[in-house]
């Protein structure tokens, strides 16, 4: 199942930090992902382009997961050395496209 | 003036470059007592403070003028605007306002200018939170709260200009004045800055839901930005104007409320800690969302200071174009080319070598390519010690135009400089706002 199409994120940052939001639509889809996507999976995930440790905070009522990576933009997004500026705000995409079946 | 019972505060800007007319349409509906418009990242401020050490009158957002000249008669009529389009200048920006006011026959109206943020001063004293030795300083602000904006509003300014100040703060600094909210109130109010601070991102704007078409061109392009009415109970809505078409609803809410926030049990203003994780949202008409559940615990004795370091070394970062039959295999040799020649050439090894529409945003975890891409681009981003070295990377795209593979072209470059963002903490009291007033005969 695809984060995606049971979930809407959205990415942030301040400095070195990047942050990614996640709101299941439904209690079923909520309870998995807190199952399922666990700090480690999204440091995991988050390695090969952003490398950090990852905290994960829990927010039952609002069906929300919020990842705090406080080493992954390093220098802040203006010294970053991929195309343009702000590509972390693509960011929320790695985990959109995960599929935690697998 | 007399004791208000609900205030609506609309947002109408959320960055320095924010579209114009949604603040106007705000401004004419007559739905608004206030209009807030957050106009200055942590990084617009470099931009001001370069522009201020050339010029003393200059230094505040060069839009302020396109800005408010559409809205500053509704301002003499008694809709407030709070704002940070100051920048690095405030002071200064006061008093373009009131020129502004008077290029457009507005007489009487009170413009406060909060001055203070500028702890340049004091970058000695200031607990920074990682190593500034090496570099040179371009500024440090402090984020201040609402304590300077109340007392302007009390005072009966028109419009608030600002520096620096937290941008919840500033949404909030109008209900809060005309209310009088304190406590759990104060919290709410508080929160609903928060929500509307980035304007159309929780009203549609940076949303994609599942199973739920995105808004089309049309509505995508007349966004209308949020207002919210705020009780004196601290009770709150959050909707849209009447016709505005956007998408504001508890998915919109959620992901405004946690957006850039950390722990969310402890979001730190200057004006108090709020807990986020006792917010709830009602979805109670199209497009309008009650708000309830925010809570504060004690407003921080210290102040957060964001202060700018120049630092060594340049960011060239440059592209080059390749298109028709073929076209991935030789941006694909291009990019091998040039990993050979920075690397022995020009003795470089900080670069990052990519294909735009291919891996140049999410890297090495973007989905894989299905079928060729009929055109792309070879992106290549190096850090150099200085000028000349950044020069030499330019020269090494321009030279696959006539040493490279066949066909590139519509070669783009930029440069950037190295300044560092770098957060530190000073105690409040170190931190005195004044207020410089300007008012139009």
């Amino acid at each position: 199942m695809r984060i995606g199409d049971i979930a809407a994120g959205r990415a942030g940052d301040k400095g070195d930090t990047l942050d990614l939001t996640i709101v299941a639509y439904d209690d079923d889809g909520y309870q998995a992902l807190s199952r399922t996507l666990t700090s480690e999976r999204v440091a995991h995930v988050l390695e090969p382009v952003a490398p950090s440790s990852v905290q994960r905070y829990d927010i039952p009522g609002l069906r929300a997961l919020k990842f705090v990576a406080p080493r992954a933009l390093p220098g802040g997004v203006h010294a970053s050395l991929r195309a343009g500026l702000h590509w972390q705000k693509a960011a929320i995409w790695l985990l959109l496209d995960l599929d935690i079946d697998a | 003036m007399s004791v208000r019972e609900r205030f609506t505060i609309g947002a109408g800007a959320g960055f320095a470059g924010d579209r114009i007319e949604p603040a106007v349409r705000m401004a004419e509906s007559g739905e608004v007592h206030a209009i807030a418009l957050e106009c200055l990242a942590e990084r617009t401020l470099v931009n001001a403070l370069r522009v201020r050490e050339a010029n003393a009158d200059a230094g505040f957002d060069p839009r302020l003028a396109r800005r408010l000249r559409p809205i500053l008669p509704h301002a003499a009529r008694g809709v407030a605007i709070v704002t940070n389009l100051g920048a690095a200048n405030p002071a200064a920006a006061g008093r373009a306002i009131a020129h502004l006011a008077r290029d457009l026959d507005l007489s009487k109206l009170r413009i406060a200018a909060i001055v203070g943020d500028d702890v340049m001063h004091l970058v000695d004293e200031v607990e920074w939170t990682e190593s500034v030795a090496d570099g040179q300083w371009i500024g440090a602000h402090a984020y201040l709260g609402l304590e300077p904006m109340v007392q302007a509003l009390a005072e009966g300014a028109d419009v608030v200009v600002t520096g620096r100040v937290a941008d919840s703060s500033l949404v909030a600094a109008a209900p809060v004045q005309a209310l009088g909210l304190t406590d759990g109130a104060l919290a709410s109010a508080l929160t609903i800055g928060h929500l509307l601070e980035c304007s159309g991102q929780i009203s549609g704007g940076n949303l994609t839901e599942p199973g739920v078409a995105d808004l089309d061109a049309q509505s995508y392009s007349r966004l209308g930005y949020p207002v919210a009415e705020i009780g004196a109970d601290g009770s709150a809505t959050i909707r849209l104007l009447a016709d505005d078409p956007g998408r504001l609803n508890v998915v919109s809410c959620t992901l405004q409320l946690l957006y850039e926030v950390h722990d969310p049990q402890r979001y730190i203003t200057p004006d108090a800690i709020l807990d986020f994780t006792g917010v709830r949202f009602e979805e109670v008409a199209t497009n309008r969302v009650a708000v309830s559940g925010a809570r504060s615990s004690e407003r921080p004795e210290r102040l957060k200071v964001i202060g700018f370091l120049a630092r060594r070394g340049i960011i060239a970062d440059i592209e080059i174009g390749y298109a028709g039959t073929g076209a991935l295999a030789r941006a694909r040799l291009a990019a091998d080319i040039l990993r050979l020649r920075l690397m022995r050439e020009l003795g470089l090894s900080d670069f990052l070598v990519d294909l735009v529409g291919v891996d140049s945003v999410l890297g090495d975890r973007s989905l894989p390519l299905h079928a060729e891409p009929p055109e792309l681009r070879v992106h290549v981003s190096a850090r150099c010690q200085d000028g000349e070295m950044a020069q030499a990377v330019e020269d090494e795209i321009y030279s696959l135009t006539i040493s490279g593979p066949a066909g590139g072209g519509s070669v783009r470059s930029e440069r950037r400089g190295h300044v560092e963002s770098i957060t530190g903490f000073l105690p409040r009291e170190r931190c005195a706002a004044r207020i410089e007033w300007t008012q139009t005969s």
